[in-house]
């Protein structure tokens, strides 16, 4: 980003900045508004606050009935988020070693396969999934999800990190194995530090998209007991009478903030995902 | 090398296993219930067999006489019932000469069995003919039968001389549990509910597609190339907010905004319009929001490709064509757009698929309202198999449709990778023999 084409300005840019400014006007509007209604006292017909308060952050403190407490459902979110990660991060980037490097059978058709899958319509397997689990008791269980979820993650998984891998120059494995490391030493010692890159931005995606996961907990695990915060949260958004939107938005910025924090500090790593860094 | 060769098969063996288990088998699966008849009612397990009301009126069509017979009781003298009048207290005599004279013959009704026993050697009185008689009442209604053979021993054991096709029938209509079949696919062929979806879905795809994912995102990664580093990073964060955010938070924000107590109804208000929900108004308006949603997210991605394919561009061909004078409308038109052919087309693609099969947004923001307006086919199949109003799940249905999604996902993506020339993609690495 740091070097840009600055052709001469043969236009003003502050036209454009205008009308882009314009449009982006809602977006900007709804996040403004989502912080600013969860600390703020505000007349049912005003646009402006009035005062301020922390009541709608009462949940934090008091658990509404019928609900599932918020710090239990945010330690499964977190636990969800990081089982898949780490599950996606371990088995993705041994898979990706092997098709970038090593001469399996099968290896052309696994590549395609993988392709194929990326680009598939995963949450319409749900409907089977959800009969299995049930079939086999998993339903309603983290466990479940959370080997669903890391399944549907490891096309892309697989897919950037043999692209990771496969800039990775020869001479690094060739220097271990010469000085007579064992293959699977070279890959630990020697490989997988040159992929960090690559690690850390399918690690922060795998878990930005764990954390906002919502329909497959809300099919496969909606108890109480394993909820997640994206199903608290559209149990809130459900429950039309007695509903207490500033609260809900509380909660929402709860949810958000972990998100806005890892964006802010590693954005960099997960452009190479969003920037299409398996794509080109 | 043959340790490297192991060493691969051990180090792909839990990706292989994971999506097997979990990928493949659930495609595989969705095709084997989609032939299937299950629901709710028919449960996910295998059923019985019960002749309950509502099989017999499905047996009359094809053999009123037999269905007749059916709901009515009949009675068999047999050890059960024998054992039972023995219990009863009467007269010990009854009971024996019941067993020595008639065990094992069946009557039609109520009124043949009771006169058999008004004949015997005790002449029983009336009150005990009937209280007797009632013993061997065996109807086989709304009994369960866990087998075929459970069902048609009781069914020969009353006398009833059934053909083995009249047999098969019977077992057809009475089953409780699912069977095969493809009356999911006719039905979908032929249903003006699935027509309608259809519609929706590739009205849905387009019109999303067009407007912000291909067409919007060019334009925001054309202006934010033309503009100073710090505004063009600024607007591209705000408009890569929406992909970030969960969303769940993220429909919230546009119910916010469209809710009869939010932001647009206050704002409007302020000119003397009532509150109203303008997300579930009308059709048009639910549209409207359904194509802003998913645009704001979809646009996010197009961006960044088409930005990064324009950064690639050689910057020489910039200068170049404005030392001959071309204008900004004329760089875009000549240096840009054409060397963003094979951006444009992926993304195309890709966003294809991934509408087709995305329906979060649209389930959390309208589920499909007002009527069916915005229901579209990855949420109809949804609301199918899963959520449905009826209260009676379909998952054989639903899964049908999910199938359709799957097989046109399929057929897709081998279609890229023929495009976009998969053979040289694999070729490249290197590989050790």
């Amino acid at each position: 980003m740091a070097e840009r084409s600055q052709p001469s300005a043969n236009y003003r840019s502050w036209p454009v900045i205008t009308a882009l400014t314009i449009v982006s006007l809602p977006l900007l509007l709804m996040y403004v508004y989502l912080f600013l209604d969860t600390v703020t006292v505000k007349q049912a017909d005003a646009l402006l606050p009035s005062g301020l308060t922390l009541n709608h952050w009462r949940f934090l403190w008091q658990t509404t009935e019928g609900k599932a407490n918020i710090w239990q459902v945010t330690v499964n979110t977190l636990l969800f988020a990081a089982c898949t990660t780490s599950l996606v991060l371990i088995v993705s980037s041994m898979a990706g070693y092997v098709l970038s490097r090593l001469n399996v059978p099968a290896r052309g058709f696994f590549l395609a396969g993988v392709m194929v899958l990326h680009a598939f319509p995963s949450v319409t397997l749900i409907i089977a999934i959800f009969i299995v689990l049930q079939m086999i008791g998993l339903y309603n269980s983290l466990i479940g999800v959370i080997l669903v979820k890391a399944a549907i993650d490891l096309p892309l998984g697989i897919w950037l990190m043999k692209g990771f891998y496969d800039t990775v120059p020869w001479e690094i494995e060739m220097a271990g194995v010469v000085d007579g490391a064992s293959r699977f030493r070279v890959w630990r010692s020697l490989v997988l530090p040159q992929v960090k890159p690559g690690i850390m931005a399918l690690g922060l995606f795998s878990f930005l998209s764990g954390w906002g996961e919502f329909i497959l907990p809300q099919v496969l695990a909606p108890g109480n007991q394993v909820q997640v915060l994206s199903v608290y949260l559209a149990g809130f958004l459900a429950d039309d009478n007695n509903y207490d939107f500033n609260m809900f938005k509380a909660v929402g910025v709860f949810y958000l903030v972990p998100v806005l924090l890892v964006y802010a500090l590693f954005n960099k790593y997960l452009m190479n995902i969003y920037g299409g860094g398996s794509k080109g | 090398m043959k340790s490297s060769r192991t060493l691969g098969l051990v180090m792909i063996a839990p990706a292989a296993i994971m999506i097997v288990l979990f990928f493949l088998m659930p495609v595989v699966l969705t095709a084997v219930f989609s032939m299937t008849s299950m629901t709710t009612a028919t449960g996910i397990s295998g059923g019985v067999y019960q002749i309950a009301p509502n099989s017999l009126i499905a047996l009359k069509s094809a053999m009123p006489d037999i269905a007749a017979e059916m709901a009515e009781p009949r009675y068999t003298i047999d050890d059960a019932g024998l054992k039972a009048v023995e219990g009863l207290g009467l007269a010990p005599g009854i009971a024996a000469e019941l067993r020595a004279k008639h065990t094992g013959e069946v009557f039609p009704t109520r009124r043949d069995v009771e006169r058999m026993i008004k004949d015997l050697a005790e002449r029983p009185s009336t009150r005990e003919v009937k209280q007797i008689s009632e013993q061997f009442n065996r109807s086989v209604l709304n009994t369960r039968f866990d087998s075929k053979e459970q069902l048609f021993s009781a069914l020969d054991s009353l006398g009833f001389k059934l053909t083995p096709e009249q047999k098969e029938t019977v077992a057809r209509v009475t089953y409780t549990g699912w069977t095969w079949t493809t009356d999911n696919f006719s039905r979908m062929a032929t249903s003006p509910d699935m027509a309608r979806v259809l519609f929706n879905t590739v009205l849905y795809v387009a019109l999303v597609l067009m407007l912000f994912n291909v067409g919007y995102a060019l334009l925001l990664a054309i202006l934010t190339h033309y503009m100073p580093p710090t505004p063009a990073s600024i607007f591209r964060g705000i408009w890569l907010l929406p992909r970030i955010t969960p969303v769940v938070i993220y429909v919230m924000l546009w119910k916010w905004l469209a809710w009869d107590s939010g932001f647009i109804s206050i704002l409007m208000g302020k000119f003397g319009y009532p509150p109203k929900n303008y997300l579930l108004d009308n059709a048009y308006n639910a549209w409207f929001f359904v194509v802003l949603i998913n645009g704001f997210i979809g646009a996010s991605m197009g961006m960044l490709v088409f930005s990064s394919a324009m950064k690639a561009i050689p910057k020489s061909q910039f200068y170049a064509s404005e030392v001959d004078g071309a204008s900004r409308w004329q760089q875009i038109r000549y240096i840009i757009l054409p060397q963003m052919r094979w951006p444009i087309l992926f993304v195309t693609c890709y966003q294809t698929l991934s509408l087709l099969a995305s329906f979060n947004e649209i389930l959390l923001a309208t589920n499909g309202g007002p009527g069916n307006a915005t229901e579209v086919w990855a949420l109809s199949a949804y609301h199918t198999a899963l959520r449905n109003y009826a209260g009676n799940l379909e998952y054989g249905l639903g899964a049908a449709m999910a199938l359709v999604l799957v097989v046109i996902g399929v057929a897709m993506s081998l279609l890229y990778l023929r495009v976009f020339s998969y053979g040289t993609l694999v070729a490249k690495p290197l590989i050790e023999d």
